[in-house]
């Protein structure tokens, strides 16, 4: 069931490559409210808020450690 | 009738338009004259028509010099209460205060070096009061991480990351810093790459990155005991795909490695004798994270975002986190956006409130508990497009194009009894 679950999840994302979206459709996804990961800054706030309070960080691109307040 | 003739050899049949085509002819015939004219008199009628200047190669090709794009700058302010078992500004065997504030002004600047070269400096600054080690090993009686006593600790960060384009599709980067802190001192390095397929339908991502802690050892009565360190490496890959005009899709998958002291030396553990231990941690922690992120363009003009995040390591520790924010636009110059996450997680292993044995792995850090988390909040956004003709003469280079403003408010609360409000502003220019 899990295989099934990523394959699924893996093929949603990966089958859309096969069709190039034109850079004259893009206009959209220009829009600062369409960044995935939101202003730098912001993003650097929030995320160094949820590595110090929760005991889950690193991984996603980002390293734990650097501050006492990360372990 | 040289435009008539003209407008024949254009292939203009009908007599209309070729009438009208005659007509546009001469007119630019005779404005093209009078310019002669014009140019001629002010030359004078003896003297050689002046020559153009030749255009220098740096004109038409951007120089390699430092040019600033942006500069933005942001102030959060972080009111925390609470009570863990780690602090010992409470009862022996009960939770302390882990009452803090934090004010964190942020800085970054964005610069071009030619076509190819792009710089980001940043530099976020951290004025912690409260819970803070400064100050410790000043007083033989100890210090404020024992006792609800605060002070005021400073920490600040400089990030400097320089990222160069191969050609349209690829590009490599590199970024270090360092970190400085009263008892701590940090330095970080890493390098990345990205490739794009597709005319840029999809884009994959390396990253690698490694950060030094070297800090001072303390025990949980304040006094210091040299010092110590840890290493974290993280690797990690991404893959970025717009699958339709209005949607972008990301998955990111990463592993950590830290190794060394991995706890801050002075958090304690409630023992059951009756007293307070410090905390014993493995030596090394393994953490993987897998990250899936989509953006949708709403047809009223909004957008939503949405995140998913697993993460696991090898203390136990299991969480998911999910995140949403809603965005409306109001105008072409003004959006708000609305917020909600929440975050659950089983606790580490070892993680306890009245440790037994005196040797065994333990914490008390309410950090690493079983616990659910959840962030509301919101944020109004103002991009203000500025006409250059109203800032006057301030130089090719230096007129600001665009004026950002943004104010937002957050509050974090977990199920263990911590909460915090958040408020951030920032400012930006973009020129």
């Amino acid at each position: 069931m899990t295989a099934r679950c990523i394959a699924a999840i893996l093929a949603a994302v990966l089958l859309p490559a096969c069709a190039t979206v034109p850079q004259n459709r893009r206009a959209r996804l220009a829009d600062p409210m369409m960044s995935l990961t939101g202003e730098p800054l912001d993003a650097a706030r929030r995320q160094k808020l949820y590595d110090t309070r929760e005991g889950a960080a690193g991984g996603d691109g980002a390293s734990a450690g650097g501050g006492c307040g990360c372990q | 009738m040289m435009g008539l003739r003209r407008a024949a050899a254009a292939g203009v049949s009908d007599l209309a338009r070729a009438a009208r085509f005659a007509a546009l002819v001469a007119l630019f015939s005779t404005v093209e004259t009078r310019a002669l004219a014009q140019n001629a008199g002010a030359a004078g009628a003896d003297s050689p028509p002046t020559p153009m200047a030749p255009i220098a190669d740096e004109y038409v090709l951007e120089p390699d010099t430092l040019r600033v794009e942006s500069v933005t700058t942001r102030i959060t302010s972080f009111d925390q209460f609470g009570y863990g078992y780690q602090s010992q500004a409470g009862p022996v065997l009960g939770p302390g205060s882990e009452r803090a504030t934090i004010l964190e002004p942020q800085l970054e600047i964005t610069a071009s070096q030619g076509s190819r070269l792009k710089h980001v400096l940043t530099v976020p600054v951290d004025v912690v009061s409260a819970a803070s080690p400064d100050a410790i090993d000043n007083t033989p009686a100890s210090a404020d991480v024992v006792s609800s006593a605060s002070r005021r600790n400073i920490a600040g960060t400089i990030d400097w990351a320089a990222t160069y384009r191969l050609d349209n599709e690829s590009d490599v980067s590199m970024n270090g810093g360092v970190h400085l802190e009263e008892p701590l001192r940090s330095w970080h390095g890493g390098m990345g790459t990205t490739r794009a397929f597709a005319d840029g339908s999809t884009v994959l991502a390396a990253r690698a990155l490694e950060v030094f802690d070297w800090f001072d050892r303390f025990d949980i009565t304040g006094h210091r005991h040299g010092r110590t360190d840890r290493s974290s490496t993280t690797v990690s890959l991404g893959l970025t795909q717009i699958v339709t005009p209005t949607t972008v899709l990301n998955v990111n998958y990463g592993i950590t490695i830290q190794e060394g002291e991995l706890g801050n030396t002075w958090n304690s553990v409630p023992l059951s004798d009756g007293t307070r231990g410090a905390e014993v941690f493995p030596g090394e922690r393994v953490r993987h994270a897998l990250v899936g992120r989509a953006s949708q363009f709403l047809p009223w003009n909004g957008a939503l975002r949405a995140y998913y995040r697993f993460y696991a390591d090898d203390w136990g520790l299991v969480a998911h986190s999910i995140e949403a924010e809603l965005m409306q636009r109001l105008s072409p110059t003004l959006y708000f956006g609305a917020l909600y996450r929440f975050h659950t997680q089983t606790g580490v292993d070892f993680f306890t409130t009245q440790a037994p044995a005196p040797d065994a792995l333990r914490t008390a850090d309410s950090d690493l508990a079983p616990l659910d988390a959840h962030t509301v909040g919101g944020r109004v956004v103002l991009d203000l497009p500025v006409e250059t003709s109203q800032l006057g003469q301030l130089g090719q280079g230096g007129q600001v194009r665009l004026l950002h403003f943004e104010i937002g408010y957050e509050r974090y609360f977990r199920t263990n009894d911590l909460h915090m409000d958040i408020l951030t502003c920032a400012t930006g220019y973009r020129f």
